[in-house]
């Protein structure tokens, strides 16, 4: 068996609030291998997205090690760790993070940009995207123009677009409808037997449900 | 990131908020526009005055008679009858002199016709038109024959020429000066005005017929000396100081009685006073570009405060901290690039504008252009960087939780 996309050990994020500390994460010990779907659940406070924001390279561990593909991401500074988000991670927002006053299809687009790809290809890709997940119609929409499950829609295409190894979801339902949110789901689940590693953090119970696999936070802590 | 797309990110904003850009490039546009103005105002004014001036000769020496002195009382300045014709003489036989005209000055009543006035009359030589830098209109000016025969001959300024109704077909008639009939041998074209004084309101005849009618002193007002070429000024004023001491009987280091002006002295001081004129205007113009410049900082702050989520999501989705400082810089250098050219262009129309009212034409000066595009560009990056590198180094945690 290979190694795991991703491996937390002993993962302690610790916020200096200048007269007590806080440990938000607590000795987490990680695995999660390629082509799984996880689902972090828990209340609000537990941590989640401390998770997620180490996970997305977007904060390091206080102390602990992460490796992401086999790589500790503490060898990376800060624009190296620009460069494997760019790479290897796709974000789904709970409030879609669509860019504003921009179409559907330049914010597919975008992450693209950051990695030098030419913008004929960027805009190709981009538009293949979004046709595969039904909005082939809506491209030159700007986000006001879209309903919440149509943003999301955008969103997912935009993790998807530079191809990551890992689609990382925060809340990805968060702000909608049962009906548009049960279609994300279904959309992921698609994405996942198809082979994509999804972790998708949430602190609905029915929604983690929608997960192959689930690990339960609480104050800092994985306590299932 | 390639260059081309960052200027496509950059420059796609601008057009998103159009009337805060346009505000914002105002404040540049209207600080290079000054700047380009008012540098060439200054330029034009100093070159008006400049020509002006040479037009009063080229390459002139003015020997004026010093102060008078009655025991320990000090006269005015040319007071004294101390120079004479013969000095005006030896002068012209120095090395180095290309003219010389001793002036003898009368007024005296002048009649055409039925048109009479009271006009300066000059008694002086045939050099006098080219030492003094006047070009002759109509007819021709007096001639060294006319001097030594003691010919009643004159030759008009343009003002006094017009005053009295004298033009063209006027040349070989008769006019009355302070009774006494003179032809007109010529008319000069018109000069301006040096100071106070009309240079075309005058009648000039030989200065024998001056001595012989209106004022049989051997003494002059004043004698112009033209010198051959601008390196030898010096050289021949050092002549003209060493002959006349030896004239009138001076030791040289004793107080002469007569003194020696050049224009380049006065062009000296009018350059050094213009000069500080341009500075001055440029200093004000260049605080307005300032206050432009603070005003794209001030902008550009607010974008980045009001982009910190977009700064946020741009990150997450891979952007480094210089994709973004690229951004947001380009942006300022857009604007203050823009403005710079909108007021390079609008300060170049006020100039012409202006040359053309104050009557020294259009000076234009393609270095003032250079440095305007250059200073422009530079204000952008100052007041850029600062905001730029605000939104490269936030957070993108907070800023992505920034609402």
């Amino acid at each position: 068996m290979s190694a795991p996309l991703i491996e937390l050990d002993g993962v302690r994020r610790v916020y200096d609030t200048g007269r007590v500390q806080v440990a938000a994460l607590d000795r987490i010990d990680l695995q999660v291998a390629s082509g799984d779907f996880l689902a972090v659940v828990g209340p609000s406070g537990s941590g989640k997205s401390t998770l997620m924001h180490i996970l997305g390279c977007l904060d390091r561990p206080t102390t602990g090690r992460y490796r992401l593909g086999g790589v500790d991401i503490a060898d990376f500074d800060d624009d190296g760790l620009a460069e494997v988000r760019s790479r290897t991670i796709g974000f789904v927002f709970q409030d879609y993070s669509l860019l504003p006053g921009t179409s559907a299809l330049e914010n597919v687009a975008a992450p693209l940009l950051y990695q030098g790809v030419p913008r004929k290809e960027r805009l190709a890709r981009a538009t293949a995207v979004l046709e595969r997940l039904g909005l082939g119609d809506r491209l030159d929409h700007e986000p006001t123009e879209l309903s919440g499950g149509q943003q999301q829609r955008v969103g997912i295409a935009r993790a998807l677009v530079t191809n990551p190894a890992l689609i990382l979801a925060d809340e990805p339902t968060g702000n909608l409808d049962s009906a548009s949110g049960a279609e994300v789901i279904q959309l992921m689940q698609g994405l996942n037997r198809s082979g994509r590693t999804i972790i998708m953090i949430t602190h609905d119970a029915e929604v983690a449900q929608g997960a192959t696999r689930q690990v339960h936070l609480r104050d800092g802590r994985i306590v299932a | 990131m390639r260059t081309i797309e960052l200027l496509r990110l950059g420059l796609s904003r601008l057009g998103h908020s159009r009337l805060r850009t346009a505000l914002t490039m105002l404040g540049i546009i209207i600080g290079v526009a000054s700047v380009v103005a008012l540098v060439s105002v200054g330029q034009g004014a100093t070159s008006g005055i400049t020509s002006r001036l040479q037009g009063l000769g080229t390459n002139l020496l003015t020997v004026n008679p010093g102060a008078t002195r009655t025991g320990f009382t000090r006269g005015a300045a040319g007071s004294a009858n101390t120079l004479t014709v013969d000095d005006a003489n030896a002068i012209a036989a120095l090395p180095g002199v290309a003219g010389v005209e001793p002036e003898i000055d009368s007024s005296q009543l002048v009649i055409a016709g039925t048109s009479n006035e009271t006009a300066p009359i000059i008694g002086t030589s045939a050099a006098y038109a080219s030492v003094r830098d006047y070009t002759i209109w109509l007819g021709s000016f007096l001639t060294p024959a006319d001097v030594t025969n003691h010919l009643r001959v004159a030759v008009l300024g343009a003002t006094t020429a017009s005053n009295l109704g004298l033009g063209q077909g006027s040349i070989g008639t008769t006019i009355s000066v302070g009774g006494l009939p003179f032809q007109v041998v010529g008319i000069f074209q018109p000069k301006g005005t040096s100071g106070a004084v009309s240079a075309d309101d005058e009648v000039v005849i030989p200065i024998t017929t001056m001595q012989d009618h209106f004022d049989n002193a051997q003494s002059v007002r004043t004698i112009g000396v033209s010198v051959a070429s601008a390196g030898q000024i010096e050289l021949v004023k050092a002549d003209i100081q060493v002959t006349l001491e030896g004239r009138h009987g001076i030791a040289p280091g004793g107080v002469d009685d007569f003194s020696i002006s050049d224009q380049s002295q006065l062009l000296q001081t009018v350059g050094s006073v213009t000069g500080l004129l341009s500075i001055l205007l440029a200093g004000i113009a260049s605080i307005s570009l300032l206050v432009g410049g603070i005003g794209i900082m001030n902008i550009m702050l607010v974008s980045v405060r009001e982009r910190t989520r977009e700064i946020g999501i741009r990150k997450a989705i891979g952007a480094k901290a210089g994709d973004i400082m690229a951004q947001f810089l380009i942006e300022a250098l857009a604007i203050s690039l823009i403005g710079g050219l909108v007021g390079i262009a609008i300060g170049v129309a006020a100039t012409a504008v202006i040359g053309l009212i104050a009557g020294w034409g259009f000076v234009f000066n393609p270095l003032t252009v250079l440095v305007a595009v250059v200073f422009s560009l530079a204000v952008g990056v100052i007041f850029g960087v600062w905001p730029a590198r605000q939104a490269a180094r936030l957070d993108p945690i907070l800023a992505l939780r920034y609402e």
